[in-house]
C-alpha cells in the first residue's frame, strides 16, 4: 500500500469515529426539532418534516429555565474565578521552585484529580452540612467544584508559566521590581493565554457540573440546568422532543463558546509541552 | 579609571547544597575597570556576576557595591544593570516600554522616561525600532535593545552575562568594539562574562580567570599572556592554546630534555635540579621553524592548516605540537621540521600542581 493510500484509509477511519462521536449531538438537535409523533416513526427520519421551531419557547417558559440556567451560569462563573484566582499563584510557585517539597506538592495535586465525584460527595456533604454551609447551597456546590477542578488548572497553568523564561523574571527584578510586582508585570501577562483557556475548560465543566449539585442543591430555584434536565426525564418521559430541546439549549452556547475558541484551546494546551 | 573601589569581594563562598561554587573568592573593581571573567563551563563565572546582581545570595563573605554591603540587599536596591545571554527583553512590550520599564517603576514622568529613551536610541541605533515589538527584531537589534535597557538607568556596575554568544562571528567583532566604546564613553564599570578569551584579550582591562569556583588568576590581558601562573591560565589564554610537554632538566641545566624530541632552553632563574621533571609549556606563536641541523624540537608535520593570513604546522607524535606560522608555509605532510624557541618564551609549570615555576 503506498503512503497516500495508507493517509486516505487514516482520513476515512478517523471521519467515521467523529460521525460516530458526534452522531449523538446531531440526534439531539434533529429530534428537539420534531413533532410528538415524528419521534417514534421507523424508519426514522434524520431531518425533520417540518420544524418545530415553537419547542424552544415552550421548554424554556414550561420548564421554567430561566432560573436553571442562571443557576448554571452562577456555579460556572463562580467556580472559575475561585479557581483562576486561586489556582493561578498556585501554579506559579509550582512552576517557579524545584525542591521535594514543591514534588510532594505536584503528586497530592495529581491524586485528587484521580478521585471521583460520586465517591468524594459524601464527605462534603457531611462536612459542609457541619458548618452550615447547605444554607447557601450554590456558594457549597462553587466551593466543591472548585476543589474538583483545581488540580486540573494548576497543571495546566503550571506548564504555561515553565514556558516562560525565569531569565524575564530576573530582567525585572534587576531593573527595580519586587518579586511580587515581577509575577504581576512579567510573568502574569505572559501566561495569560493559557490561564484563558485553562478557565474556559473550567467554565466547561462546571456549567455542565450534575453530581454535587444534585446532592447539595434541594430547592429547585436554586438548581442548575444538568438538574433540571433530570428532574424533566422520568420513567414514563415521552416528550424526548421537548428534552432535546432542553439539552440543546442548556449545550448550545457553550459549544458556541468551543468552536470560536477551538484554535486558542488547542494551541494553549499544547503551548506548555512544545518547548 | 580612578582608584575608587566600585565592587568589592572579600572571601565570598556560595554553596548550592552540596556543591561549592564559589570558593573564597576576592576580587576587587575599580571606578570604570572592565573586568572580564573567563573561565571553561561550570567555572563559577556566571554564579559570581549573578551574586553582584542580587540573583543569588552568597552564603559567606562580604560583597560590597560603591562602599555598600549588599549581601542581604534585594537586585533592585542594588542600583546593577544586567545584560542577559539571551536578552531577556520583555515580549509583550515594544522595544520602547523595554527601554522605560525601570524608569516607569520609579514612577519616572512620562515626558523624561521618554526623552530618555529616545537620547539611549539615538546611542544604540534604535531610533526607528522604537515602536516593533522584541519578535519583529534581529538578533543583533535585540541585543542592542538589551544593551539600551542596561544604559538607560545609569547604574552603579554594567553586568553582562555572555551577551554575545548568540551572535553570528561578524557581528560579534563588532559589537565587542561597540560595547567597549560605550563602556569608555559612559565612564562606566563594567564586569563581563565570557568564554571567549578572545573576548577577554580585546575588551577588558582586567581578567579574572576562573576554574571549579576558584579565582585562578587575575590581572591585565597581557601580564596573564606573559606570565600565566598555572597551567591552566597558560592553556586557557592564547590561541591556540599552548603546547604543553614533559621536559627533565639536563646535566647541565642549560636546557630541558623533551622525550622523543629533543631539547629546548632553561629559561633563566630557576632553581631545578638537573633530571628533575617539569611541564614546558610551548605557545605556538613563539615556536620557530628553523633552518639546518642544530638543536632544538626535531619532529615529523603531521598536517598543515591555512587560515589565509597564517598557517597552522601541526607535529605527528605522543604531544602532537602545533606551530602557528605568520604566511603560507610550505611545509608538507610527513617533511621533518626542526622547532627552537627562545628561552625567556618557555614556562614552566610544577607537574602534580601546576604551578608556575620561577619569575
Amino acid at each position: 500500500m503506498t503512503l497516500e493510500w495508507r493517509n486516505r484509509v487514516l482520513v476515512v477511519i478517523a471521519l467515521g469515529l467523529a460521525a460516530l462521536y458526534l452522531f449523538p449531538l446531531y440526534w439531539m438537535y434533529v429530534t428537539s426539532l420534531k413533532t410528538g409523533s415524528d419521534i417514534f416513526a421507523t424508519p426514522p427520519d434524520f431531518l425533520p418534516r417540518d420544524a418545530k421551531w415553537g419547542n424552544y419557547g415552550y421548554v424554556w417558559t414550561s420548564r421554567g429555565m430561566a432560573s436553571y440556567m442562571w443557576n448554571s451560569i452562577v456555579i460556572a462563573s463562580g467556580t472559575t474565578a475561585l479557581t483562576a484566582l486561586l489556582g493561578t499563584g498556585c501554579a506559579y510557585v509550582l512552576a517557579r521552585y524545584r525542591n521535594g517539597w514543591i514534588d510532594v506538592a505536584l503528586f497530592l495535586v495529581l491524586m485528587l484529580q484521580v478521585l471521583p465525584a460520586s465517591l468524594m460527595i459524601t464527605p462534603i456533604f457531611v462536612g459542609f452540612s457541619q458548618v452550615g454551609l447547605l444554607d447557601t447551597p450554590r456558594l457549597a456546590v462553587i466551593l466543591a467544584l472548585t476543589a474538583k477542578t483545581m488540580p486540573f488548572f494548576v497543571v495546566l497553568v503550571r506548564a504555561t508559566f515553565m514556558s516562560v523564561p525565569a531569565e524575564l523574571e530576573e530582567a525585572a527584578l534587576v531593573d527595580g521590581n519586587s518579586r511580587i510586582g515581577a509575577f504581576f508585570s512579567i510573568a502574569l501577562p505572559l501566561a495569560r493565554n493559557g490561564i484563558l483557556v485553562s478557565a474556559i475548560l473550567i467554565f466547561m465543566q462546571a456549567f455542565g457540573e450534575y453530581v454535587y449539585s444534585k446532592s447539595i442543591i434541594q430547592s429547585p430555584t436554586l438548581q442548575p440546568a444538568s438538574v433540571g434536565l433530570n428532574s424533566f426525564m422520568g420513567p414514563n418521559t415521552f416528550e424526548w422532543n421537548n428534552i432535546m430541546a432542553y439539552a440543546a439549549i442548556y449545550v448550545t452556547p457553550i459549544l458556541a463558546v468551543f468552536v470560536l475558541l477551538q484554535r486558542r484551546i488547542v494551541a494553549g494546551l499544547t503551548s506548555g509541552a512544545l518547548k | 579609571m580612578s582608584d575608587e573601589l566600585q565592587i568589592e569581594l572579600i572571601d565570598v563562598d556560595k554553596h548550592y547544597g552540596a556543591f561549592h561554587a564559589l570558593k573564597a573568592v576576592n576580587l576587587s573593581i575599580r571606578k570604570g575597570q572592565f573586568v572580564a571573567l573567563v573561565g571553561p563551563s561550570g567555572c563559577g563565572k556566571s554564579t559570581l556576576l549573578r551574586s553582584l546582581a542580587g540573583l543569588e545570595t552568597i552564603t559567606a563573605g562580604t560583597l560590597k557595591i560603591a562602599g555598600e554591603v549588599m549581601n542581604a540587599v534585594p537586585p533592585r536596591k542594588r542600583d546593577v544593570a544586567m545584560v542577559f545571554q539571551s536578552y531577556a527583553l520583555y515580549p509583550h512590550m515594544r522595544v520602547i516600554d523595554n527601554l522605560t520599564y525601570s524608569m516607569r517603576l520609579k514612577r519616572a514622568p512620562r515626558s523624561q522616561s521618554e526623552a530618555a529613551a529616545k537620547e539611549v536610541a539615538a546611542t544604540t541605533g534604535l531610533e526607528k525600532l522604537l515602536d516593533r515589538y522584541p519578535r519583529e527584531l534581529s538578533g543583533g537589534q535585540r541585543q542592542r535593545v538589551a544593551m539600551g535597557r542596561a544604559i538607560i538607568r545609569h547604574p552603579k556596575a554594567f553586568l553582562f552575562d555572555e551577551p554575545l554568544s548568540n551572535l553570528d562571528a561578524a557581528l560579534r567583532v563588532h559589537m565587542r568594539k561597540e560595547i567597549r566604546s560605550l563602556h569608555d564613553r559612559l565612564g562606566a564599570t563594567s564586569v563581563y562574562v565570557t568564554h571567549d578569551q578572545i573576548e577577554a584579550m580585546t575588551m577588558a582591562d582586567h581578567i579574572v580567570v576562573m576554574r571549579d569556583g576558584v579565582i585562578e588568576q587575575q590581572g591585565a590581558p597581557l601580564e596573564l599572556y606573559d606570565r600565566p601562573s598555572t597551567r591552566f591560565v597558560g592553556g586557557f589564554i592564547g590561541s591556540p592554546a599552548m603546547n604543553f610537554v614533559e621536559a627533565v632538566v639536563a646535566e647541565d641545566r642549560r636546557t630541558l630534555v623533551i622525550e622523543d624530541l629533543g631539547s629546548v632552553p632553561l629559561p633563566g632563574g630557576i632553581m631545578l635540579g638537573a633530571g628533575e621533571t617539569v611541564t614546558a609549556g610551548l605557545r605556538p606563536e613563539h615556536l620557530e621553524i628553523s633552518a639546518g641541523d642544530g638543536p632544538g624540537l626535531h619532529a615529523k608535520v603531521d598536517f598543515v592548516e591555512f587560515t589565509g593570513a597564517a598557517s597552522f604546522v601541526i607535529t605527528r607524535g605522543a604531544p602532537g605540537l602545533t606551530v602557528f606560522n605568520v604566511g603560507r608555509t610550505t611545509l608538507r605532510p610527513d617533511e621533518a621540521v626542526r622547532l627552537t624557541i627562545a628561552a625567556e618564551n618557555v614556562h614552566l609549570f610544577d607537574r602534580e600542581t601546576g604551578r608556575r615555576l620561577g619569575a
